[in-house]
């Protein structure tokens, strides 16, 4: 988007040269526009940018008051079949959230994720959803997913396709009851934020 | 006036341009306060690529109208949300498309102020913000500067102009008029002139009527000096007149005393040589001897009693002033004196050329009875000399008439002028005592001088001025 404006500039400012120059130019410009547009053509892939937005929400979540160690590092997790391939380790490399290290960790069964964060649950789990989400209960767990009607489900933050680009919507209530705090930044950003009532309550 | 109105005008204008520079500065850290704003609110928004919210922030711009446009970047340079306060068209035209890579940075540039501020979320570089502003804001308060300016500016020479015009009236012109009267006064000298007060006890005031005080002390002394000085003319007057009559008084008394006393003389002698043709034969020698000694008196008191009437006709002898050649006069008396006693040997040795404004009738009378003077007191000398001439010194002169002659002891000679006076007996050198008395007179007439130097034996010589 921002090559090809500027590549027009370029020729446009060289018409005081000569007909080699410029076709020179021209010849140049074609082939820079063709390179640009071809190196934009792969669009980050739908878990590329989850990835992003999974360190993201770190960034603007507060989590009650640790229970956790100080030496644990800042956990995301991912639950069931691991759909991130490398870029997830990618994002997080080298980042820490409150001083701590952000860590990877890719766990199966609901029971083991309780020293996570950010609990991301696949696609594959989305049969035994609701039965996940009654164990992380009463954790102050972030959890995230792109299972459809997750935060429908007591989900907190919902991966959506809006208009080709990936969004996501916000379960305030869960949130809440988890002990968590959303920033109002995140909240603005999101498409919806619904306070449902709980299939508990 | 001119100089205060100038003084305003830089004063005026220096807080004006201070008061820009300090607003423009504070326009510039206004604009990058909102820029915060901005940044800080669309941090979500660039985390989670949604354009939309950061728009939504943006839009918050309007609130500000001098805010032309604004837009948010990526960090890598691309357009992620642009605002426009115009809304519409022109929306992205106004953008640069690539951000300037400076950080936090603000320039003025054609009558805009462009500002870049970066958006820091957690020590990463998030996006920047460019906010670029139209300074209508600051062009307004120039303008109305000017104004409040203008109206200062405008009061306080007003203010200034009726102040001076008060200042006029109350100093100035009271101070004007009252140069004016010095300038009559001293022009004039007529010291009967006063200042105008004022009337308003105030410090013109108390100058003219100390002012005035000063003619009038002035006028007082001006006064009793010219009474003291006509009163001295007076007095001047009245004594010339009184020893004026006094003096011709006198004259005439002895004019007629000595006119009288011929007659008598006259018949002494007449009866004598009477006496002395119709008895001489009858009369022993003794008694023709004592005859011829009565005789030899009366004419000698006839002499007296001549020089005497000369002396006072001298005296009263109108002076007719023209040039008289002196050396031609001095040459006649000699020739006179020497045809007197031709068998003397004496030599006159007289300067030639010595003219002199004077009456010729009474100079003349001078010089025979100075050169008489000398021819007779040089009578005893071996080889008698006489000069007559000039001296010069110091830009005055003297005429002189010196001789080797008698001579007199010089402590005797300011007597040599009184009438009657000798320092020498009769049967040694003849005389009166009058001759010096005269040429004194005469000298003293003419308005000069006369002096005489001597000693016992070396001479004589007397010096005169006319």
């Amino acid at each position: 988007m921002s090559g090809f404006p500027s590549g027009f500039e370029r020729g446009a400012a060289s018409d005081r040269r000569s007909p080699f120059q410029r076709a020179l130019t021209i010849l140049w410009c074609v082939l820079f526009s063709v390179l640009s547009l071809s190196a934009e053509q792969p669009k980050p892939s739908e878990y590329q940018v989850e990835a992003v937005y999974l360190l993201n929400f770190a960034k603007f979540v507060e989590w009650p008051a640790q229970v956790v160690s100080p030496e644990e590092p800042f956990n995301i997790c991912v639950l069931g079949q691991y759909p991130f391939g490398a870029t997830l380790d990618k994002t997080v490399a080298g980042e820490t959230i409150d001083g701590r290290k952000v860590v990877v960790r890719r766990f199966l069964k609901p029971q083991e994720v309780m020293s996570c964060r950010i609990l991301f649950i696949g696609l594959s789990e989305e049969a035994r959803l609701a039965e996940i989400l009654k164990i992380l209960d009463k954790t102050s767990i972030l959890t995230v997913s792109n299972v459809p009607k997750f935060s429908q489900h007591g989900g907190m933050i919902e991966f959506v396709v809006e208009a080709n680009k990936i969004r996501f919507e916000v379960n305030l209530t869960s949130a809440e009851r988890a002990g968590l705090t959303l920033s109002s930044e995140l909240l603005k950003v999101a498409t919806a934020v619904t306070r449902n009532a709980q299939p508990g309550d | 006036m001119l100089v205060s109105g100038a003084a305003l005008l830089i004063a005026c204008a220096a807080f004006v341009a201070y008061d820009l520079v300090s607003f423009r500065e504070s326009m510039a850290h206004n604009l990058a306060i909102e820029a915060q704003i901005v940044g800080s609110n669309s941090v979500s928004a660039l985390l989670f690529n949604d354009p939309r919210s950061a728009e939504n922030t943006l839009s918050a711009l309007q609130a500000a109208p001098n805010i032309i446009s604004a837009a948010i970047y990526t960090p890598d340079g691309a357009t992620f949300a642009a605002y426009s306060r115009n809304a519409g068209a022109k929306t992205a035209k106004n953008l640069p498309s690539i951000p300037p890579r400076q950080e936090d940075t603000y320039w003025f540039k054609s009558g805009r102020l462009e500002l870049a501020h970066p958006i820091v979320f957690r020590g990463k570089r998030t996006g920047t913000v460019y906010i670029l502003s139209d300074l209508r804001e600051m062009t307004q308060r120039l303008k109305r500067y000017a104004g409040i300016a203008a109206i200062v500016l405008l009061a306080s020479l007003l203010a200034a102009l009726l102040v001076a015009s008060i200042f006029q009236r109350a100093v100035a012109e009271p101070i004007v008029r009252l140069a004016e009267t010095a300038r009559i006064v001293s022009r004039d000298k007529n010291y009967a002139l006063r200042g105008t007060p004022t009337g308003n006890r105030d410090e013109p005031d108390i100058l003219i009527g100390a002012f005035n005080e000063m003619l009038e002390q002035i006028q007082e002394r001006d006064g009793a000096l010219r009474k003291a000085h006509d009163e001295l003319e007076q007095r001047v007057h009245e004594r010339t007149a009184q020893l004026a009559a006094t003096n011709k008084e006198l004259e005439a008394f002895s004019y007629s005393v000595s006119h009288d006393l011929r007659a008598p003389l006259r018949s002494i002698d007449g009866f004598s040589l009477a006496l002395l043709e119709d008895y001489g034969d009858r009369l022993a020698a003794e008694g023709k001897d004592h005859l011829q000694r009565i005789r030899a008196a009366t004419q000698r008191m006839g002499m007296l009693i001549d020089d005497l009437l000369n002396l006072s006709r001298m005296t009263r002898a109108e002076i007719r002033k023209e040039a008289v050649n002196l050396s031609a006069l001095a040459q006649s008396v000699v020739a006179g004196l020497r045809e007197a006693q031709p068998n003397r040997q004496i030599e006159f040795r007289i300067e030639d050329r010595l003219e002199a404004s004077a009456d010729p009738r009474l100079v003349q009378v001078v010089l025979e009875n100075l050169l008489g003077n000398a021819f007779k007191f040089t009578s005893k000398c071996t080889s008698a000399c006489v000069e007559f001439g000039k001296l010069r010194n110091n830009g005055s002169s003297a005429y002189f008439v010196r001789d080797n002659g008698a001579g007199f002891d010089s402590a005797y000679a300011t007597r040599l002028f009184g009438a009657f006076q000798r320092l020498h007996t009769a049967s040694e050198f003849p005389g009166t005592g009058i001759g010096l008395a005269t040429v004194q007179r005469i000298v003293h007439r003419h308005g000069g001088e006369i002096w005489a130097e001597g000693a016992v034996e070396k001479g004589a010589t007397f010096y005169f001025t006319l």
